[in-house]
């Protein structure tokens, strides 16, 4: 057994085309980033070398700490939101009626490309013309909110986009880890008089908990790289008020011509990301069996 | 097991060479003997600008069939996009042989970096004296120009000429007379201004024009140059003005969340009274087809009024739109330019009467038959005074983003004209 | 659970899914009017009138190459990104070796990178080696790009799978390949659907690299005909609305159907475990 399974020959087969994929497409751009990190460059003239600079005047930018702030509450905000979505699954996987085509029904919009969301919430959100608004005044609110306008609302009102569009793409993996469970050990638990939540909470969440810790992981990297419908929505505004890490580092990069400094934006990303995937994983990883 | 392994990484190097090989061999071809081929890059995309994306294809079929031996590659983008991949083409040098670019702040790094041409030799050769005065001067850098504009356009208030008339209300002179109109507006319940500042620029025209009116033609101009200040008084009182028109409810609400386009929409749905936008937006209020004939006929425009008195109502807010250069190290040059001048000089002409823009080379206005308002534009822009470049298109890109920050912190009353000018002069000083 | 229970579940699954059905009339009916209504009328107002031409438009843009080249990258993509991940998944998680570990970390540190931070690199590296306007750069890309996301979705899955599966194969003198492409590999078919649907939604909507890599109009994809109608100063929402769901269609075919899948390979594998 151990012969097979750990023929060096067979591993490099497995492991080598993912690994040269990623290392080519991803890791070389990655350490590119990190050393354009290190230039005065606009991306169109000639690089100057300038050390660490770009690197501590980020640490030391209003605008960025802003926007990783932003990053972060919607990372909370998606991780908070799996519990939702996991709930969803557990009555779409159970053998209620009609379960199949509700399902297949629920993942709908995340077949949606950003484009088409981003246009459908934005005239959600009209602050004239929209539906939300129409509802509030039907229900006799005088001056309903502008979403998109007043600094203090439109971080919130543009995370309920973001979460109903991850919404399918959660729900999908939950899914297929909950149909995965063999049947006999819920019959065993039926038989012993387990309530339907008292099966969902002691016999299905422990049997898929590795897979919802990949999914905190996956919920925690995306928000903190997220990027589409801010852009497109807002552009990051009214003011910056609704700035994320991503759309201020494409920002510097592809408006404002700071290409040394953008990059250095995206590599600290990267390593926020990384600290926060670290912790969350040293956290969650509480159980004898420390799968990934 | 073995052999199946080494099948296996033998199988994966073939596909990866098929890869590399195919696109050598294309590379090849392209480059092959004595056809020359210039590379043109625009954005007019066929779907959303068919008029113009016809005039460049008629325009490059000529120039192709006149010169034997001479194709011309051409590649659309809608205008994102086209912005991103310019950005991405110029950090490998790979420019194409000839596209368009924006004017002053946008050109600058491209000119520094040696990656645009001058072509002061077409300008004082072929094209001598084919330009409206002053409209390529954005595109010169230290007594170069490096872009040669294609389009002219100037803001005006658009107004709606059947809700003016059900309340009694005439285009404004004054900046008093315009706040009577909105506050007649207001009371009927009709929103009063069409503004889509999620795009900021819009907003920005309007703190141009106070900044214009109030402060002389020269402030604003002087304040971004360095040799003024964004805390002069009049400029500041220019900022007020704005906030003041925001707080009475000018605009329409929610203006800082909602794009230009759906500001445009309101106007033309009748749902705002004015709309103050550059004349790229004519053929709108003219001649397209899309838009019912009722509304194109109930649309005027008025000159920004002036304010308290001061300001000549002959000084404008516009300058050239997009203008095409010449990559430095294109291949064929000589070519691209020749392509470049016989484009300009077809495109005036053709570009007024087919696609209802105001080009920035000089047309015989008399000898066209051009809806009305054309003519009346054309007049203006005759006896212009002045014409102030847009704001964010005069500063370098790192100032033009604190400014338009800085509008929608205005519009949105987050700060007060006195931190709006700091705002500026601390981005500026930072750019010396 | 009591019956008012149910009627109650049944209410809100129903009122949700109501919600999440919407958007989709919504778009068709986008799709079919003209700007002015698109941006004054309610969003679920009939049209006035049927703008049938906005798809007529939209197909005399020259969609069909469009719509062939999002087929076939979008294909070839999933199925090189489906087995390379599958195949490293089973070596990280089923192959006895020192890095596994290290090498996950480095699949995993693969997911955190902004694409717009590596546009500018690998349009560089596609530069150099001859691969700018050649759809394969494409191809190349959303494969590398997808791989760790899939891959962290297959790990839960690999790692539940019964470690008695391998001891009776390799005991029955199975090769790792036979192994792998005839045990494993069907019994992870319902994982694999997910990730068929996931990197299908990525591929098929993805526009920037598309836009950055493709030059020439003959292999460029579906998304880049929504950019058609964009304009500089005028964009026909109209036009964008019958492209978007022109391009919705075949995805939501293909989506139904792995659906499917989903819980078809669950009762295949689970009569094999």
């Amino acid at each position: 057994m151990n012969k097979v399974m750990s023929n060096k020959w067979m591993i490099a087969i497995y492991i080598l085309p993912a690994l040269l994929l990623v290392g080519i497409l991803i890791f070389i751009p990655l350490i590119l980033t990190a050393y354009y990190g290190l230039m005065d460059w606009n991306g169109i003239g000639a690089m100057e070398f300038i050390g660490l600079e770009n690197y501590i005047n980020a640490i030391q930018d209003k605008n960025f700490w802003d926007s990783a702030l932003h990053s972060f509450l919607l990372a909370i905000f998606s991780t908070l939101s799996l519990a939702i979505y996991l709930a969803v699954s557990m009555i779409l996987a159970s053998k209620i009626k009609g379960a199949d085509f509700l399902r297949k029904i629920y993942l709908i919009p995340m077949l949606l490309s950003s484009v088409a969301i981003a246009q459908l919430w934005i005239k959600v959100f009209n602050p004239t013309n929209g539906i939300l608004n129409r509802i509030l005044l039907f229900f006799g609110v005088e001056k309903p909110p502008i979403w998109l306008a007043n600094p203090d609302i439109v971080l919130y009102a543009i995370f309920i986009p973001i979460l109903w569009q991850y919404a399918g793409f959660y729900i999908l993996i939950y899914y297929a880890a909950l149909k995965n469970i063999p049947n006999s050990l819920i019959e065993a638990a039926k038989i012993d008089g387990a309530s339907p939540i008292q099966i969902a909470y002691k016999i299905k969440l422990p049997l898929i908990m590795g897979v919802v810790k990949v999914t905190i992981v996956l919920a925690i990297v995306g928000s903190l790289k997220y990027f589409d419908l801010i852009y497109v929505m807002t552009g990051g505004g009214p003011n910056g008020a609704s700035e994320v890490m991503a759309s201020y580092m494409y920002k510097l990069a592809f408006s404002t011509n700071d290409f040394g400094y953008g990059s250095a934006i995206g590599f600290l990303l990267l390593i926020i990301t990384l600290i926060v995937t670290v912790i969350i994983r040293r956290l969650t990883a509480n159980d004898e069996e420390v799968q990934y | 097991m073995k052999k199946k392994a080494i099948t296996t990484l033998l199988s994966l190097a073939f596909i990866l060479l098929a890869l590399v090989g195919c696109s050598g061999a294309e590379e090849s071809n392209s480059a092959s003997d004595g056809e020359k081929t210039i590379e043109f890059m625009h954005l007019w995309p066929e779907g959303s600008s068919a008029k113009h994306n016809k005039i460049v294809s008629d325009i490059v079929a000529d120039f192709e069939s006149q010169n034997e031996g001479i194709t011309v590659d051409v590649e659309v983008l809608s205008n994102e996009q086209y912005k991103d991949k310019i950005k991405v083409l110029a950090t490998s040098d790979e420019l194409p042989d000839v596209g368009l670019t924006w004017a002053a702040g946008y050109l600058k790094p491209y000119v520094e970096a040696g990656q645009f041409a001058p072509l002061d030799d077409l300008l004082e050769g072929e094209l001598a004296d084919s330009f409206v005065s002053g409209t390529t001067e954005p595109y010169a850098i230290d007594g170069s120009t490096y872009g040669l504009p294609l389009e002219l356009n100037v803001a005006n208030i658009f107004y709606n000429k059947a809700i003016f008339e059900e309340y009694g209300l005439e285009a404004p002179e004054t900046y008093e007379d315009l706040k009577n109109v909105i506050t007649t507006l207001k009371e009927n319940e009709v929103a009063p201004i069409a503004l889509g500042n999620k795009d900021s620029w819009t907003g920005s025209m309007w703190y141009m024009y106070f900044a214009d009116r109030i402060g002389g033609s020269e402030a604003l101009t002087k304040a971004i140059s360095g040799d003024g200040s964004f805390e002069d008084p009049a400029l500041v009182k220019a900022a007020e003005k704005v906030q003041e028109l925001a707080d009475m409810g000018a605009f329409i609400r929610g203006t800082n969340g909602i794009s230009d386009q759906e500001a445009k929409s309101m106007f033309m749905n009748e749902q705002a009274a004015m709309y103050l936008i550059a004349t790229w937006d004519l053929p709108n209020y003219t001649t397209n087809e899309q838009v019912p004939q009722e509304f194109r006929d109930s649309v005027g425009y008025f000159k920004f009024p002036t304010v308290n008195g001061n300001g000549d109502k002959d000084s404008f807010v516009g300058g050239p739109g997009v203008g095409m250069f010449v990559a430095e190290n294109s291949d064929v040059k000589a070519e691209a330019k020749e392509f470049v001048s016989f484009f300009i000089k077809e495109w005036g002409e053709k570009s007024v009467k087919e696609a209802g823009v105001i080009p920035a080379t000089k047309v015989d206005a008399e000898s066209m038959e051009l809806p009305q308002m054309y003519v009346n534009v054309l007049n203006d822009l005759n006896n212009a005074s002045n014409l102030t470049l847009f704001a964010d298109v005069q500063m370098n890109p790192d100032a033009a983003q604190v400014h338009l920050d800085q509008i929608q912190a205005l519009f949105g009353g987050e700060v007060t004209p006195e931190q709006f000018a700091e705002a500026h002069e601390e981005a500026l000083s930072k750019q010396e | 659970m009591n019956r008012l229970g149910y009627i109650i579940l049944y209410l809100c699954l129903g009122v949700v899914a109501v919600f999440q059905i919407l958007p989709i009339i919504w778009l068709f009916l986008f799709s079919l009017k003209g700007n002015r209504e698109i941006f004054a009328g309610s969003p679920f107002a009939l049209p006035k009138e049927w703008k049938w031409e906005n798809y007529l438009k939209v197909w005399e843009g020259g969609i069909g190459t469009y719509f062939f080249n999002s087929v076939w990258i979008t294909v070839v993509a999933i199925v090189f990104t489906s087995l390379f991940a599958s195949m490293a998944t089973f070596a990280i998680t089923r192959m006895q070796w020192k890095f596994n570990k290290f090498v996950l970390g480095l699949f995993m540190v693969g997911l955190m990178i902004p694409i717009h931070s590596s546009i500018i690199p690998l349009f560089s590296m596609f530069l150099n080696v001859g691969l700018i306007d050649n759809p394969w750069s494409i191809v190349i890309t959303y494969t590398g790009y997808n791989l760790p996301i899939t891959m962290m979705i297959l790990l839960g899955f690999y790692y539940t799978l019964p470690r008695e599966i391998e001891e009776a194969a390799v005991i029955d003198g199975c090769s790792i390949h036979r192994m792998f492409f005839r045990i494993i590999l069907p019994m992870t078919t319902p994982v694999l659907s997910t990730i068929v649907i996931i990197n299908m939604i990525y591929n098929w909507n993805e526009f920037v690299f598309v836009n950055t890599f493709i030059s020439s109009d003959k292999y460029k994809t579906l998304t880049v005909g929504i950019q058609n109608f964009i304009g500089q100063y005028m964009t026909d929402w109209g036009a964008i609305g019958a492209t978007l769901v022109i391009s919705l269609l075949p995805i939501l075919i293909a989506f139904i159907f792995f659906s499917n899948k989903v819980v078809e390979g669950i009762s295949s594998s689970a009569v094999k475990g």
